[in-house]
Parts: structure tokens; sequence; C-alpha cells
């Protein structure tokens, strides 16, 4: 930490930064990773994937939720509780996921009441009485809800259905107890971490990009705009140019690896993978594959910066030009040079991306799904007063956007697009502020006083049902 | 860690180790720098001289000073949201730092509270009062107009809109405090069917067509609602002056107008790239234009002024001595000085178009400024000594004035009239130097006036009943004083002309008494004849008049008279708006309307120079009758004349 902390024995004054803790919770569900802590940090505690482990036993099934568990086993599936929309689908998955970063890694451990601890146990065979008197407590303890202490703020996406959000403030009344709850929509949050309430916010998250015009820390409704052409779409072009790249590259995950050699670039891979006496799930690679995908993104993929797009000449001189090498974890390595560019160029130009794997149309890049035309049609649903204001406060989040060179084409294709406009981009430098955008967001929230007179809070539940979060967060 | 910090930290009483701890310390910091293994053997090596060695420090490392003080105490604080609504329903907790409790008692009670931390609540109820947030005070709510049902149905019929969709326009814009974007991005209004039984045959039923509403539309029918409730609430004409304009605000809300103007913005900006690059190099040719146009006026301006000013300066008597001309010399000097500051400023503006916008306009403004103010004090010294203080008669001037407010609207903005009169602005031609009280313009007018013509004035206002020295003198109220105050001088001058005019006659007629007796004896009529040519015209005319018709006629000619009076005093108001009481230009008039007597050429000759003017004024005066000092009204006035013409 930079900033010398206060001493122990000094108040912080209200005035100074407006906030007011009250160890409340916040809670960022995504299609790739949820992500959960205490409001008032700066970045969040807990970061797990959404996709979870499930393991099938004859009996039933077991959870396993986290990051450790990276090795495979029969059975073990990784499912995702969130839909390609980024909205919660399995209701069961999420509330287990849920209670296990929220209660289970960031509550407290509590004392055991003495009673109960096994400390004064004089001998199993006491009277019943006693025993009675243990069962009693314990009943009154489970009364006791466990999120009894911290409000929760849990974001959405900005399409969220009724449905679901009712569903979210049901589990954190009546499951946890929460005393308060408030439902946020990522643009806003992503726009309030980047200190504006009001913002063109983009989004390039893993299941969607999206679009959406904040005003006055209020979603404007006509305004959001959404297409799959982010993460995971991205990975889905990566694959395909490995596909028809011409040695076809093999995607292996690095649990299949069991030692490899070095070899050549472009040289097949020597290596020995791994046996297993079972058969690994589809989805358990899926998502080691998805991992490897990333780290290429990381290292590997750029978007074109301009001018103009990537294609004819600008293509042959990235031909000529140094490109990256790529070691996959079986060892073969091979140097990017045009084909890093091509595979991000879909996000701009539906022309230039790869057609899906599989064949079929149905994960083809749209024309109206580019983010240049993502932002057109968001701008073209608000009022003609707020384009020019909208246009120099754009918020770029989601972890999507840290391809290299995001901003700057960003940047390009917007000045083409509105060249009598001011424009301005505003990205967080730090990589962790745009992944976690939302979730920074919703933590300066929901430590901020001003904002305790928006929680729902539990009496307000019990008396207007879960109906009351359409009423009150819009 | 010490013991002591794990005191520190359990809040123990730290007395039994308060004894040994210091010691020790001392022993550690006392007589060696803290300077440590391989340094400190380096260090000794030097013996007398000892090698400069900077101590590495090991930040981490570092002591915290031991505060004697148990650790501060916090304390989990429940406190609750007025701005919620909900009667504290929801009792958020934050940390707070104790109040500072009898030591003693809090050590065992602390201790108490750590061991069953899961129930400090349980057992320990929150006897004082819960606090308030201190962030309740932020809420501010927009108040929306209330209406009921009979108010809506006599004054908020509109046929475009229900009472439900109003109803539900109203409550979104609570809901969204007057924020327009949100209200317009989220209204979506179904009417209900009309239809009453809509449960089962809700296919059925007749749903009214949903009209799309603009954001103007939105706009228009609540600021219709708004004023005509306010209206309603209070009558116009008892609104203070910010709910009246508001209200005018309101109603004079225009949504096509807005409708067109969002239409512009939008085109402005689709421009393309091309377009935005010409429209803005219009706009840069424009403001060069516009420089080079101010400069030229400048120009034109100065060489007016200069032309004006040799050719009004009738005075040059002070330039007659060497010295008067050298400073003469030295004036002309200045102002070319100034001029050629400005004219190095000139050519800079020109090549580059980026920086002369901003810079031309400063520069073009400051010498601007500096001239102004050098033509104010030329034509103002020039002004006091011509005795016409602020009206400029030259022909030059306001020409120039003209062309100059022909290209100043480009940068300031134009007021209609309504906002002039709201601002209080209002044009001059010049300015004096700094503030100054209105009443004192007042006693400007005075001041050029002797001390017999001021007293007239001030009996002829006393007779008028206003008091000499205005007890209200709004700009309003002065310019009507002095268009009053320019009446009554003329009057005034008409009087001491007419009084002159007595004197004369009674002197010729001493005269001619005397001539008669002396001609009685002697009758010499040539020397009588060119002696006394005026009073013998005079004489003539009046004899002529009373031949010809007698009374009657005397009295249209006083009626003439005042009649010219009365056009003149016109005349003068025309020009007393600038705020000066033509003083020089009174006495030709004055003379005009006495036309053949013999005050005529003395009038004529007091043209333009005041000071000459007052000695003549004195010598008429011992001879005039202190009688007709008295009076002073119209009337009164041209009825001595007529009488006197009547003695005649
Ligand atoms: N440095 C990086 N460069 C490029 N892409 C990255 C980078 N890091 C992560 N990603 C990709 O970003 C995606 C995850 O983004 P993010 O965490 O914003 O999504 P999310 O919020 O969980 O999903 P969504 O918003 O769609 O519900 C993944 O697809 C991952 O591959
Ligand atoms: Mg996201």
């Amino acid at each position: 930490m930079a900033q010398q902390p206060l001493p122990s024995s000094v108040q912080p004054t209200t005035d100074m930064y407006g906030g007011d803790e009250v160890s409340a919770l916040v809670l960022d569900p995504g299609y790739s990773t949820t992500r959960a802590g205490y409001a008032g940090e700066d970045r969040p505690k807990q970061v797990v994937p959404s996709f979870y482990g499930k393991i099938n036993y004859d009996n039933g099934t077991r959870d396993i939720f986290g990051d450790e568990v990276i090795y495979p086993r029969a059975n073990f599936e990784r499912p995702n509780y969130m839909n390609r929309d980024s909205v919660v689908e399995d209701w069961d998955a999420a509330t287990r996921l849920w209670e296990h970063v929220l209660i289970k890694r960031l509550q407290p451990a509590r004392a055991t009441p003495a009673i109960r601890n096994g400390l004064n146990d004089r001998g199993k065979n006491d009277e019943n009485g006693d025993v009675d008197m243990g069962e009693g407590i314990e009943e009154q303890e489970e009364g006791e809800k466990p999120l009894a202490e911290s409000p929760l703020l849990v974001t959405e996406a900005p399409w969220n259905t009724t449905k679901n959000r009712e569903k979210a403030i049901e589990i954190a009344m009546e499951s946890w107890g929460a005393p308060a709850f408030w439902l946020n929509k990522t643009p806003v949050l992503a726009a309030f971490a980047a200190g504006k309430s009001t913002a063109l916010v983009v989004d390039v998250g893993c299941a969607n990009a999206s679009v959406v015009a904040v005003h006055d820390g209020m979603v404007l409704k006509r305004s959001i705009q959404r297409s799959p052409v982010a993460g995971s779409w991205l990975s889905g072009q990566i694959r395909s140019m490995w596909d028809s790249s011409d040695p076809k590259v093999e995607v292996v995950p690095t649990f299949m690896v069991e030692n490899k050699k070095p070899v050549e670039a472009g040289q097949p891979a020597e290596a020995r993978l791994k046996k297993f006496d079972f058969v690994v799930p589809e989805s358990f690679r899926a998502f080691e594959e998805e991992r490897l995908l990333t780290e290429f993104k990381e290292s590997v993929v750029e978007v074109w910066r301009g001018p103009g797009k990537f294609q004819g000449p600008n293509e042959d001189f990235v031909k000529s030009q140094v490109g990256r090498v790529f070691e996959m974890p079986d060892g073969y390595n091979q140097m990017w040079r045009e084909q890093r560019f091509k595979v991000a160029e879909g996000m701009w130009d539906e022309t230039a991306a790869y057609p899906p794997l599989g064949g079929g149309e149905e994960g083809r890049v749209q024309k109206g799904q580019t983010i240049p035309a993502l932002i057109k049609a968001s701008l073209e649903g608000v009022d003609a007063d707020l384009r020019a204001n909208l246009v120099g406060n754009i918020v770029v989040t989601g972890a999507s956007t840290l391809l290299n060179g995001f901003n700057d084409r960003l940047h390009m294709e917007l000045t083409a697009m509105y060249p009598g406009l001011r424009i301005k981009i505003h990205a967080a430098g730090l990589s962790s502020e745009r992944r976690f955008g939302a979730w920074i967001g919703g933590s300066i929230l929901a430590s901020l006083g001003t904002f305790h007179q928006m929680w729902i809070s539990k009496k307000e539940y019990e008396e207007n049902g879960a109906g009351i979060v359409e009423k009150r967060c819009k | 860690m010490t013991s002591h910090d794990v005191r520190d930290v359990l809040n123990l009483p730290s007395d039994h180790s308060a004894g040994p701890r210091p010691a020790k310390k001392q022993k550690i910091s006392g007589p060696r720098p803290n300077l440590k293994g391989l340094a400190r053997e380096v260090q000794s090596l030097g013996g007398d001289n000892p090698i400069a060695i900077v101590p590495e420090e090991a930040v981490f490392k570092k002591r915290r000073i031991a505060n004697r003080k148990p650790a501060a105490r916090w304390e989990l604080r429940g406190f609750t949201n007025s701005a919620r609504g909900d009667d504290g329903a929801l009792l958020l907790r934050h940390w707070r730092r104790k109040a500072d409790l009898d030591p003693n008692h809090d050590a065992g009670q602390d201790g108490e509270t750590q061991m069953t931390d899961g129930v400090v609540d349980g057992d320990k109820p929150p006897a004082e009062v819960i606090e308030d947030s201190a962030f309740a005070k932020y809420n501010v709510q927009v108040s929306v107009p209330q209406y009921s049902e009979e108010q809506y149905h006599s004054n908020l019929q509109n046929n475009d809109w229900t009472k439900e969709e109003t109803d539900y326009l109203m409550q979104l814009v609570k809901d969204f405090d007057l924020r327009w974007p949100l209200i317009w991005d989220r209204y979506d209004y179904s009417p209900r069917p009309i239809d009453g039984e809509g449960v089962n045959g809700s296919e059925m039923a007749v749903v009214p067509a949903r009209t799309p509403r603009t954001m103007e539309d939105l706009k228009a029918r609540y600021y219709e609602v708004a004023a005509k409730m306010m209206a309603v609430q209070k009558a116009v004409q008892y609104m203070t002056g910010p709910e009246f304009q508001l209200y005018e605000i309101m109603q004079n809300f225009n949504a096509a107008q807005e409708t067109a103007r969002k239409e512009f913005a939008l085109e402005r900006m689709n421009r393309s790239k091309d377009e935005a690059r010409e429209e803005e190099s219009l706009l840069l040719e424009i403001k060069r234009i516009l420089a080079r146009t101010e400069r030229f006026n400048e120009e034109r301006r100065e060489l007016y002024n200069r032309l004006d000013f040799q050719t009004t300066d009738s005075d040059i008597t002070q330039f007659r001595g060497s010295a008067g001309l050298q400073s003469l010399l030295q004036n002309l000097m200045n102002v070319d000085k100034s001029k050629k500051r400005k004219s190095i400023m000139a050519p800079g503006e020109g090549p580059s178009p980026q920086s002369a916008v901003p810079g031309s306009a400063v520069s073009e403004t400051a010498p601007n400024n500096r001239r102004e103010s050098i033509a104010a004090s030329v034509t103002g010294h020039r002004d006091s000594t011509a005795g016409t203080p602020a009206t400029p008669v030259e022909p030059a001037a306001p020409a120039a004035d003209k062309k100059k407010k022909g290209a100043q609207p480009v940068e300031k903005r134009n007021l209609s009239e309504q906002e002039k009169q709201i601002y209080g602005l209002s044009h001059h031609e010049r300015l004096g130097s700094g503030p100054t009280f209105r009443y004192e313009k007042i006693n400007k007018l005075y001041s050029h006036k002797s001390g017999q013509q001021q007293m007239r004035i001030t009996n002829a206002l006393a007779e008028l009943d206003i008091p000499p020295r205005l007890a209200m003198p709004t700009a309003l109220v002065t310019q009507q004083f002095e268009k009053l105050w320019t009446n009554v001088t003329s009057l005034v001058d008409l009087r001491k002309v007419s009084d002159r005019l007595d004197a004369d006659i009674k002197v010729e007629e001493a005269k001619k008494a005397e001539r008669d007796k002396k001609n009685k004896p002697a009758g010499e009529t040539t020397e009588k004849e060119k002696d006394g040519t005026g009073a013998e015209k005079e004489k003539d005319k009046a004899a002529e008049m009373g031949t010809k018709d007698g009374e009657s006629s005397k009295d249209k000619e006083g009626e003439a008279a005042a009649g010219e009076e009365k056009a003149k005093a016109g005349g003068d108001s025309n020009q007393g708006g600038d705020g000066a009481a033509d003083d020089g230009s009174a006495p030709p008039g004055a003379a005009d309307g006495a036309a053949g007597s013999p005050a005529k050429p003395k009038g004529g000759e007091a043209d333009g120079d005041k000071d000459k003017e007052k000695e003549k004024e004195k010598t008429p005066r011992p001879g005039s009758s202190g009688g007709h000092k008295r009076s002073a009204s119209v009337l009164s006035t041209t009825s001595d004349k007529s009488s006197k013409r009547q003695k005649k």
C-alpha cells in the first residue's frame, strides 16, 4: 500500500471521501469468473471461475468451487451456472457457488458457542437435559442467517430478466438473511469505477460485448446493445485460425502433457501425453483449453490499430514484420505474424472474421455485431442532446479489452464515424481495474454514505415481496 | 513483538512493563549509532576519523513508538438513515471510535466482550440513541406538480393526453427526478383497454393505439401542467420574480423549436470528415474577416476622431504660446505612438489564423479601450470648454460610433429591449470615468449656471413642488427631471431675454424722453434717427400692431411665442437624452423668439461659449427689475411680455 493508512485512533471524517462503510459485500457474477469481496476494497478478494467443478458419483454429486481443482478425474464436469447471456441459468449451482465465496470464504469464522465446542464436555453420558440444551442452541444458531451482518450488492447484466432479479433477492433475503440488498447493472458500476456517472460503457467480457449509455447513474434502456463478439468468440476465432493454419495446430491443454522436448519452430511437437484410465469429460477439457486460449490472447493476439482496416497492404506490411512466438504446452511453437491481428479483426469488420469451426452460420459475425456498429446503434437510441457528451465519455471495461491495441482501434473507428465530435476514451490502465470494473464500481457504490438510503431493507422485502426489486432497482 | 505490544493489543494495563522497557531502549539507542555487523567493524577501523558509512535503513524493523495510552477502542455501532423514510427499519452498522469511558471499568468489560464475540450485541442492549446517518441530509427530492381530480378537469384537459397518461408522466418525472433523458428512455405507457371487463376478454378489448412520445412531447406536456398548476396555486400577478420567470419559461416552451434544434444538432454530428473540415476552415475565415473589418473600423474611427479634433477645437488661445504648442505636439505624439503600437501588433494577426483567433480578440480590445479613453478624455476636455457636458454636437463622432456599432454585434450578444430593461442596460456614446451618483449628474447641470440662474431654476421647481434634490433618483426619474429641467432653463433664459428687452426699452424710452426735451428747444431729426434705429423699429412695429389688431393680435403673438418655446423645449429634450441641459443652444432659440429686438446680436454671440455668456448675463441683470424675476412659470412670462407690449 503506497499510502500511509490512517492511524487506528483516528476516525475517518465523512467529508473526506464520502464513504461510510457498513461491511457490505459485493458480488459480480460474470460468464467467465465470479467476483466477490467487501465493499470499500480496491479489488475483489474472491475470484472464482463461473465454470464450477462438479463430480458425478453414482449416488449424487459433489461440487468443487474455486480455482484449485485443476487435475482431471472421472466424471469431473465443469459446467457454468451462467448462460451465454451472462445471466444466471442454474440457480441451485449459483446459490452454492455464491455461498462458497460470500459465506465460506468471506465471512469471519465464528467461534462455536462454549456449550458446543466440546471443551466443557465432561462425558458423553451426561444428563439428557444438557444435550437438549445444546440442541436448542444449535437450532437457535441455525436460525441466525449466515449473512445477517452484511448488506449485499449484486451486479447484473443490463438485460437481466425480472424473474432472475427476483430470484436473486429471494436468495439473499431468505436463504442468507441479508439485512439489505441491492441489484445494480454492470455498465453503471463500470462507469462509477471510472469516476463517471454519465458515460457510454463499452464492455467486452467473455460471453458478451455490450455498449450501454449510462446517464446520471442509470442505464438508458433504449441504448442497450450487445453481441457475442467477445472473449469466447475470440477463442473460437483462434481455434479456427489454428485449425486452418498450415501445419494444423493441435490444442493440447497443459494437464494432458506429461513431458515435452524442445522443438524447432514449426516442427511437430515431441511430447508424451498423459494417459487417463477414464474418459476426460468434454467440459473439463474445454475449460482447460480456454485457459490456454486466454494465454494466447494475452501474449500474442493484437488488434490492428489502423490506419484503415486490416487488409491488403496493411496485412502485407505485417507479414514482413517480426511476429510473436508462442509455445504450446506440448512444445510446438511458431511465430505468429499477420494471423495474430486477423483473429481480432472480426470485432471491427465482420467480413474479416474467420468462419466458425464447426461450419454453420450461427457463430458467424453479423453486420451489426461489430463493436463500432454496436456503438452506433447504441447512440441512436439516445436523445440527440446526449450523444456528443457520451462520445466524449467512453468507458472501456471487461477483460477482453485488454487486447493490445484495442483502445487505439476503438478511437480510430470512432473518429472515422464521428469526425466532428470530441472523442475521449477512458480505459483504466491497471489490468485489474479493467477486469474487475463492475465489481470495483459496486465496491465504491456500496461504501458510499449516501448510498445507504437506497438499499432494499429486509423489512421492505418482507412487506412487498420479491417484486420490490423491479420497483427500486431501476 | 514485545510483551508490551501484546499488552497493548489486549488492552491490559502496561504498568508492570513500564519499568524495564525504557531502560532497555536506552541501552540500544544511547551510545552508538545503529550500525550493525560488518558495518560497525569497518567503522571502528577508522578510529579517530570515522569513515562515512551510510547506515542501511531497515524500515520494516523500525519499532513503533510505543503509545503509553491504551489502544483506541472501536465499536460496531448501528445507525439509521432518515432519508430512507422507513422509520429506521434498516439498521446498518459501521465502525466508530468508542467514546472514552472510565478506563478501569472499560478494560474489564472489553475482555468480556472479546470472549463472547459472536453475541456482542445480544448481551449489551443499545441503550444510547441510534444516530442518524450524516449523509441523510443529501437527500433532495424534486417537487412535481400535484393536482386533484377537479383541478385536472378544469385546467389540464388536453386532447392528446388522457389523465392516466398524464399521471403516469408525473410519476415518471418524480421517479427520475426530472432527468428527461431517463424519463424518455423509460417512458412506456400502454393505455389500459377501454373495455371495462378486460379480464376474460382481454384480446377482444379495444386497446387504444399507443402514441409514441418524443421527448419534446413529454416536456411540453409536463411544462404545460406545471405552469398551469403554478398559476392555479398562485395568481400570476402575485408571483415573485424568479417564480414568474420560471412560469414564463415553462409557458413558452416550444416543442417544435426544440425538435428542430435537435435535428440540427444531429446533422452537425453526422457531418462527414470533409464537411467538418470545411466548416472549420470557413469559421476561421469568418473570424479573420471580422478581425480585419474591426481593425479597419478602428482606424477609420480614429481618423474621424482626428478630423473632428481639429475642426471643433474652437478655443486655440491656449496653443498660442510656445508652451501651448509644445504640449499640443506632445499630445499628438502620444496619439501617434499608440497608433503605431497597434500597427506593429496588427501584422502578426494575419498569417497564423489558429493563434489569431484568441490573440486578435485580446490585442484588438486592448488598444480599442485605450483609444476610447483617449478619445473620451479629448472630447471631454473640449466639451467642458464648450459648455456642453456630454452632448456631442459634432456630426462626425456619432457617425463613427454608428459604424462601430455596426461591427460590434458580432462580438456582443444582441439583447432585446426587454432584456435590456431587465439587466438595466443602456448604451451611451461615452461614459465618464468611474461610477457616479445620479443626483450628481443633476448637480452638474446646475454647476454650469450662474448663481442667479440657479436660483431662478430652483424657484421654478419649487413652484412645481419638486424638491431640488430628488428623493428617488432612478434612471427614469432623473431622465424626466432632466427633461423638465431643460424646459425650465429655457424658460428662464427666455425670461432673461425679455428682461433685457424691457431694460432696453426703458433705456430707449428714457433716451427718447431726453431727446424730446432737447428737441423741443432745437429740432434735430437726423441724430435721433441715427441713435435709436433699433428703438425706432421697435416702436414702429409696436405701433403697427397696435393699430392693426389691437389687443387680440397681441395675445396671438404671445401665444405664438409660447408655441415657439414649446417647440424649442421639445427639441432640447430630444438632445437632452444625453443627460445634459443645452445651455449654449438656448440663447439662439430665445433670440429667435424675440426677433427684431436689439438683444439679438448679443444672444447670437453667446452661442457656444459659456463664460462669455455668463459675463453678458451679468451686465444686463442690474438693470432688470426684481419684480419680474420672481415669477417663473410659462404663463406668467408670456403674459408679462405681452402685457409689456400692450403697454407700448
Ligand atoms: N489479457 C487479456 N487479453 C485478452 N483477453 C483476455 C485477457 N484476459 C482475459 N481475457 C478474456 O476475457 C474474458 C473474460 O472477461 P471478463 O472477466 O470481463 O468477462 P465476464 O465479465 O466474466 O463475462 P461477461 O461480462 O461476458 O459475463 C475471457 O474470455 C478471457 O479469455
Ligand atoms: Mg462482465
